[in-house]
């Protein structure tokens, strides 16, 4: 459960032992609709489907019932210019079904922000709209500092 | 790294480590530990609540919802264009951690770990900024500090014992072109006289003139490199002190220990256009 180079055979059982795991995990949004009991993991890439379950059920103590994985092509693209070819990394993918009576729904993060967003952009406008003002009120007597009348 | 595992044996048996394992709760001990990075996953009572009940096992959805919402930050977090946190564990810190609190201290690390990079791919796909970014850094710092500080109590245990580091064997062997590298051992089921298929396909003698005509051209390649980073700081110094010719010599001595200051002293080279030739 780690990708750190263990010895092929240690005196006593387990012969796997892991103090210290190195992989990692990502939650992600499924790319398609899963039933509600699925979840979708991007996982490292040396990870199998029995380190997915033991991971899980070990460290973040959640219930898992089966795992699925595949590896995802990284998306290729073409330079416009020189036409050589980049492409992204490959992506280990997992498929984690749930006991069937628990559900996850991936959580909306950034709702709120849109709302940050719309504030800040109000008060964009509002400060435009002052300044527009204050350029009017100026207009025939340039370069007047803002405090030289009300 | 098999020798992590040695040290965990040498303060408590296998077992013990392996119900600790088993047992470990990580959110109880989470608490002590989450005084400079902020580890703490608050996992919020509504979030629990909307989750649906369920019936007849030993497990509730509550504590699933709560669980895999360990691998998202603070709902308050969420709308946050900056999240303020401490700065990583420092090595001194960690070497005054008894091994448990080490062990336990890594998954909590792992779990911010994946915390973040969650909450990173989430907002690359949402293209919305990542707030505070460094905190990653953080986290891969620790873990580092903290693999340095079982590394160093292995070695030291492994000495005591046994004379020799207990570190991966690691030799210096030439390759199929003669170019010396280290060799990081590894296990082999059979002894390297019975492994027929290696003796065969290895091949031993490296000559040959094309291979000579490389080695020729890569050493040369190498010097030049040597060569032109010597040039390098020779230059460096010999523009410092024609510009400041008051410059403390032996900050220099100690910076550049590899130029020879004497000899540029000596010579011409160190004196600036405005100082008359004498």
């Amino acid at each position: 459960m780690s990708t750190r180079w263990y010895p092929l055979y240690q005196r006593g059982n387990p012969q796997l032992r892991v103090f210290l795991p190195n992989f990692w995990m990502k939650l992600i949004r499924p790319s398609e609709p899963q039933p509600k009991n699925i979840v979708t993991f991007s996982v490292s890439m040396e990870m199998t489907k029995h380190d997915v379950k033991n991971y899980l059920e070990k460290i973040y103590k959640v219930p898992v019932m089966d795992v699925r994985t595949r590896i995802a092509l990284g998306a290729t693209k073409r330079d416009v210019t020189y036409g050589y070819v980049t492409k992204h990394d490959d992506m280990k993918i997992a498929y984690v079904t749930l006991p069937k009576e628990m559900e996850f729904t991936f959580p909306e993060m950034f709702t709120k922000k849109d709302d940050a967003k719309k504030a800040d952009e109000k008060a964009m406008e509002d400060t435009k709209q002052g300044f527009k003002q204050f350029l009017e009120r100026n207009k025939k007597r340039p370069g007047t500092p803002g405090w030289y009348s009300i | 790294m098999a020798g992590f595992t040695k040290l965990v044996n040498v303060s408590q048996s296998i077992k013990v480590c392996c119900a600790a394992l088993g047992n470990l709760s990580i959110q109880s001990t989470t608490r002590n530990f989450g005084s400079l990075l902020r580890f703490q996953q608050h996992v919020q009572p509504q979030l629990c609540a909307s989750a649906s009940a369920i019936t007849g096992r030993n497990f509730s959805t509550n504590q699933t919802k709560c669980d895999l919402m360990q691998f998202f930050d603070d709902p308050k977090n969420w709308p946050e264009n900056e999240v303020k946190v401490g700065r990583a564990w420092k090595l001194d810190e960690l070497r005054i951690k008894s091994n448990k609190e080490l062990h336990q201290l890594w998954y909590v690390l792992l779990k911010e770990r994946n915390m973040l990079l969650t909450m990173e791919h989430e907002c690359n796909e949402k293209m919305e900024l990542f707030p505070s970014p460094e905190r990653l850094d953080k986290v891969k710092i620790s873990m580092e500090n903290l693999e340095t500080v079982v590394r160093e109590r292995n070695k030291a245990y492994h000495l005591l014992e046994t004379g020799e580091t207990g570190e991966r064997p690691q030799r210096l062997v030439a390759n199929n072109l003669g170019i010396r590298y280290m060799y990081k051992s590894v296990e082999h089921v059979l002894p390297p006289f019975m492994n027929v298929r290696w003796i065969k396909t290895r091949s031993i003698g490296y000559g040959g003139r094309a291979v000579r005509k490389f080695l020729l051209k890569y050493r040369e390649k190498l010097y030049n490199e040597k060569r032109k980073a010597k040039n390098r700081s020779r230059n460096e110094v010999m523009m410092l002190l024609r510009r400041n010719p008051n410059m403390d010599v032996d900050f220099l001595r100690r910076k550049f220990p590899n130029v020879n200051i004497d000899k540029l002293m000596e010579s011409d080279k160190i004196r600036g256009h405005y100082v008359p030739n004498v």
